[in-house]
């Protein structure tokens, strides 16, 4: 991990900041007096400012130092987040996304425009031009003219050794800025019995006689302001005799204890108790100006022991790994139980349990809660819903469900599409809303949830629905179907995927240019998912996108077809029968009576021309998609199987039964079964059989 | 590697793995050629095309495994002691795509010359031109040099 560029973990850190940061903006726009939401937008530009310019991106560093002043009045309370003032804000955060990502895109001039803009909302009684510095100073400015240096408290956390961060250093760097006098607080510290030698326990409480700028005093602090508490108050001269009241603001207990002391005593001038720390700051709000609130600071801590930053390319070579190792652990099983040693067995019986744990922990490890890529919707929706004036509440749910992040990673465009279809055609107007009697405010709900093996993601508006007569003429129009040929509504739906088909009477930047619903409904399928629409007209639509857990390895249903072993996804495997001698005789008609369920079923020997006589017992395996069932029918089911999936080569592309192939424990290949196709081979084969009768 | 392959009719020598099937004799680029490997159990695909009928697992990746005599419209032969599968990597739409071709037989490693290619006689084939890239002369016998990239299009 050392070997990687700084530059690159700077940009990866900025762009999880700006996610954080947008969404917060976002939230901040429904819910503008959430305190913790402020905080968090400015803590995200906080660190972005900070990091941005150790690793030497000084534009990204000033830009962002004018946003968050701006920002500060925001938390201060002094003035409220409104809608303008959050769009500024995301233009800003775009502008310095910008600059990180691409300099030679961005302009100067850019960044001045939406600094302006922001010094407007934020400080509306003043002109524009010359905010900044004042900007920072507007709770300090009383005291200002009287202002001789600053008093200072710090407080470390208690790991700060370990990272290689002296706190003498700093302060020795503070003394430079002008005369200190620098008084440890030992309070902190445990018996000798209860002290980690390598915690530090000691805080300071530092009087610095120098008229430095805030900045000078951040600079010294700069590489550890993450793991520590500085309280910064203008020293005046004449001294309040206060100084318990700035202890006691800090509501955390004092943190444990010291090993410093001795060495401490040299930058320390004095006994501790004696001396009166100064008392300054008039202004309330300005008294505790610690860089970041305790709280959060609590929970970023856990998270950097309990995360560790890897990079995708090592999971998914480990996911290999696993994939090779259940293959080999399958022959392994194969082996043992056509033996008969038995302390081969229990071995290979152990081996299997590791072996599966170890996959559901790779998979766990490359899972990702989808909230993730919801995120970035909130502000499509936000921009889309501002250009096309059409008020929209976007709702999001299930954010913590989890999936591959490669699925998480192709599923992005796909909602891209079906969000923007859903702002776009779905909701309608604020007027014809209101005509029809609806909320003026259209809602857009979003949605993820686990089912079974799959997790079902939605996309729900509740706007005026398909128009199910203006799909038909446009599908007649373009010859796909004859007029006056009898439909369901839901085959009439499906032309919507079909390529270049758009009902958009009015081309919009948007959508209307009937390309994406295709796309859509391919890219699912690439990720062996599937999609539905369903429609209720006034009321809304909604997409259903079905995705399996992962891409990588499936549980599947071995069977054997003549001479040949097939694999049945298990997910989409509903029950097995056995094929009655009554269904066995419908010959020609091909369903099955499954509990007073007529169900079509495929003889896989005939789809596969299975040579040599069939079993006597043949067996269905009844599969689902969504709302169809089909039965399979099937010499003989083996059982399960741990499927690691190998894609089938372009050379047998044009086969669409099969969705891969996987490797059997004796090391020949099986093929995997496309239960999509198959269902829709069975489908056709019900419609013909349907004619054929009709006529 | 694709233009290696169509300068070949001008670099001197070639280095070819010479492999039989039925009567005829072939020369694979060595170039193309992976591995030579004993038969393995193979799966076949329903509703593939006749020349990959089928996919086997070669080291833990499931590969086609291409029988060029239905290609060349040559009698099948049951697998014998001398059966081998070559894996050669070609590419196909730009992607490089491990095959297995069977060979009834595989002689050797060997070099043929410039001087020993033959322009491709226009009759006595019964075969499709564009299959073969070039005929040559290896020890008085004609072998044919296949062009695999379009025979497996």
């Amino acid at each position: 991990m050392s070997a990687m560029d700084p530059t690159e973990v700077f940009r990866q850190e900025a762009s999880e900041l700006f996610e954080v940061l947008e969404g917060a903006l976002l939230d901040l726009g429904q819910r503008p007096d959430d305190r913790e939401l402020v905080d968090s937008a400015f803590r995200a530009l906080h660190t972005i400012k900070g990091s941005g310019a150790m690793f030497g991106f000084d534009k990204v560093a000033s830009f962002t130092h004018e946003f968050e002043t701006a920002f500060d009045r925001v938390r201060k309370g002094e003035i409220k987040p409104t809608q303008e003032l959050i769009s500024v804000a995301l233009a800003a955060k775009d502008y310095i996304r910008a600059l990180i990502e691409d300099p030679q895109s961005t302009d100067d001039i850019i960044g001045e425009a939406i600094l302006d803009d922001l010094k407007r909302f934020v400080f509306p009684d003043q002109p524009a031009a010359p905010v900044a510095e004042i900007a920072e100073a507007p709770p300090l400015a009383p005291s200002e003219s009287k202002q001789t240096g600053w008093h200072l408290y710090l407080e470390f956390e208690s790991h700060i050794l370990r990272n290689g961060s002296n706190p003498l250093d700093l302060l020795e760097d503070l003394c430079k800025l002008g005369p200190c006098f620098v008084v440890p607080v030992t309070d902190g510290i445990p018996f000798l019995d209860e002290m980690e030698p390598e915690d530090c326990y000691l805080k300071w409480d530092v009087k610095l006689h120098a008229a430095c700028d805030k900045d000078a005093i951040d600079d010294v602090f700069m590489f550890v302001q993450d793991e520590m508490k500085l309280t910064l108050s203008p020293l005046e001269q004449v001294e309040a005799p206060a100084p318990l009241p700035l202890f006691q603001l800090l509501d955390e207990e004092p943190t444990p204890v010291a090993e410093m002391a001795a060495q401490a005593v040299e930058v320390a001038a004095a006994p501790v108790a004696a001396q009166p720390p100064v008392k300054a700051e008039p202004k309330p709000e300005a008294k505790l100006e610690s860089k970041s609130e305790p709280k959060p600071e609590a929970k970023r801590d856990d998270r950097g022991i309990a995360t560790v930053r890897v990079q995708a390319e090592r999971l998914d070579e480990l996911m290999d790994r696993v994939g090779e190792l259940v293959i080999a652990q399958a022959r392994l099983t194969q082996l043992a139980s056509s033996g008969s040693d038995l302390s081969i067995k229990m071995i290979a019986e152990e081996i299997e349990r590791l072996a599966s744990s170890l996959r559901d922990t790779t998979m766990g490890a490359r899972m990702v809660p989808i909230g993730s890529l919801f995120g970035r919707f909130r502000r499509l929706v936000h921009d889309l819903s501002r250009d096309l004036s059409k008020p929209v509440e976007f709702v999001t749910t299930g954010e913590d469900t989890e999936l591959d992040k490669t699925m998480i990673e192709c599923l992005a465009d796909p909602l891209v599409h079906l969000i923007r279809n859903a702002i776009d055609h779905g909701i309608e107007d604020t007027a014809t809303r209101s005509a029809n009697g609806k909320t003026e405010q259209g809602r857009i709900e979003l949605a993820a949830v686990h089912s079974g093996a799959q997790v079902l993601v939605t996309v729900k508006d509740n706007g005026g629905g398909l128009n199910t007569a203006r799909i038909r003429a446009k599908a007649e129009e373009q010859g796909l179907i004859a007029s006056g040929a009898v439909l369901t509504d839901h085959e009439i739906h499906q032309f919507l995927f079909h390529p270049g088909f758009s009902t958009a009477q009015t081309i919009s930047a948007l959508s209307g240019r009937g390309v994406g619903m295709d796309v859509v409904k391919r890219t699912i399928e690439t990720m062996r998912g599937t999609i539905d629409l369903s429609t209720r007209p006034g009321q809304g639509t909604t997409v259903t996108l079905r995705l399996p857990l992962t891409l990588a390895i499936i549980e599947g249903l071995l069977i054997r077809v003549g001479e040949g072993r097939y694999i049945i996804p298990l997910s989409a495997v509903e029950e097995c029968v056995e094929l009655t001698a009554e269904d066995e005789r419908s010959r020609g008609r091909n369903f099955l009576n499954v509990r007073g369920n007529l169900v079509p079923f495929l003889r896989l020997r005939e789809i596969m021309t299975a040579s040599g006589a069939p079993d006597r017992h043949q067996k269905t395996i009844i599969i689902s998609t969504g709302e169809t069932r089909v039965g399979l029918v099937a010499d003989q089911i083996i059982g399960n199987h741990q499927t690691v999936i190998k894609s089938l080569s372009k050379l047998h592309s044009d086969v669409t039964i099969f969705s891969g192939a996987t490797i059997l424990g004796d090391g020949t290949a099986a093929l995997i079964l496309d239960v999509a196709q198959l269902v829709a081979m069975a489908q056709s084969k019900v419609e013909k059989q349907h004619i054929s009768e009709a006529a | 590697m694709n233009e290696a392959h169509t300068e070949e009719h001008q670099v001197d020598a070639m280095q070819v793995v010479m492999i039989g099937l039925g009567e005829e004799k072939f020369a694979l680029d060595a170039g193309l050629v992976r591995e030579i490997i004993d038969p393995v159990p193979v799966t076949r695909v329903a509703g593939a095309r006749a020349f990959v009928p089928s996919v086997i697992n070669v080291r833990g990746n499931v590969i086609p495994l291409a029988d060029l005599r239905i290609r060349f419209g040559m009698p099948q032969l049951d697998d014998s002691a001398d059966t081998r599968i070559v894996v050669i990597e070609i590419e196909l739409d730009g992607e490089p795509v491990l095959v297995g071709v069977t060979a009834d037989k595989v002689y050797e490693v060997t070099e043929i010359s410039q001087t020993d290619v033959q322009q491709t006689p226009r009759v006595g084939m019964h075969w499709k031109p564009e299959f073969i890239r070039f005929i040559a002369k290896w020890r008085e016998e004609f072998v044919i040099v296949p062009n695999m990239e379009r025979i497996l299009n």
